[in-house]
């Protein structure tokens, strides 16, 4: 249907071979959310969907211990 | 979580906020009579790490800053549950999470972050060369620019003296 070239993607984790997400580890968690500190869909984040649910846990984990904000300002 | 069971006693990691109002100083015997609380309830406590004073991503309770505090710690089920009820009900602490973790020792957190350091390093190390290595190139080009120049420049030298 749609004549656009299709990048593949591979799972920043899996290559890295990191099998546990620290929702401490907010460097890394900081590059899978949003201007509106959203959590990023999988078509953006490019992961599997192992790594993705690990990645959500992780974020509002970090949510809740205030190291990233709920909603951002903009 | 689901977890294997097995007769060791679980281990679990907590991170907890004490709240703005108290200065450093005061904030030491509210770290210690949580380490109390812990060892009395029959825990064990294998790491701590203070993350000092912090600016939170939102207020909680009034408070926009607060002192951080992650412990590591073996205890039973039915333990961990009064040391959860009495955190919750202590005025000193604005939030703490437990979260059950895999076991792991001291120096293997210690070479866990070294190697992230090292890992951190390298890469630095990389971008500075890749930096040097496109300098040197523009330098280089620029050197040709001007041996280029100064070719034609004697060139025309060269020529009007002929003249003469």
């Amino acid at each position: 249907m749609s004549n656009q070239i299709k990048k593949e993607k591979s799972c920043c984790f899996c290559v890295n071979n990191i099998k546990e997400i620290d929702y401490k580890d907010i460097r890394t968690l900081q590059r899978y959310i949003n201007v509106y500190k959203k959590i990023l869909p999988r078509k953006r984040t490019g992961l599997c969907s192992w790594h993705q649910r690990k990645l959500a846990v992780a974020i509002k984990r970090a949510r809740i211990m205030a190291l990233l904000p709920f909603t951002g300002n903009k | 979580m689901s977890r294997i069971k097995s007769s060791e006693t679980p281990h679990y990691e907590m991170l907890y906020i004490v709240s703005n109002q108290f200065t450093e100083e005061e904030v030491k015997p509210i770290n210690a009579k949580i380490n109390k609380l812990i060892v009395d309830n029959g825990g064990a406590i294998t790491y701590s790490e203070d993350w000092g004073k912090k600016k939170m991503h939102y207020p909680i309770k009034g408070f926009s800053f607060g002192y951080y505090f992650l412990i590591e710690f073996d205890v039973n089920g039915e333990q961990l549950k009064k040391i959860d009820k009495n955190l919750r009900m202590s005025s000193e602490i604005l939030r703490h999470q437990i979260i059950a973790k895999v076991k792991k020792s001291a120096e293997e957190i210690k070479q866990e972050k070294e190697q992230t350091e090292k890992k951190m390093v390298e890469k630095k190390i990389a971008e500075e060369e890749a930096e040097e290595k496109k300098e040197e190139e523009a330098k280089k080009e620029a050197k040709k620019m001007d041996l280029k120049d100064l070719d034609e420049k004697l060139d025309k030298i060269l020529d009007t003296d002929d003249l003469l």
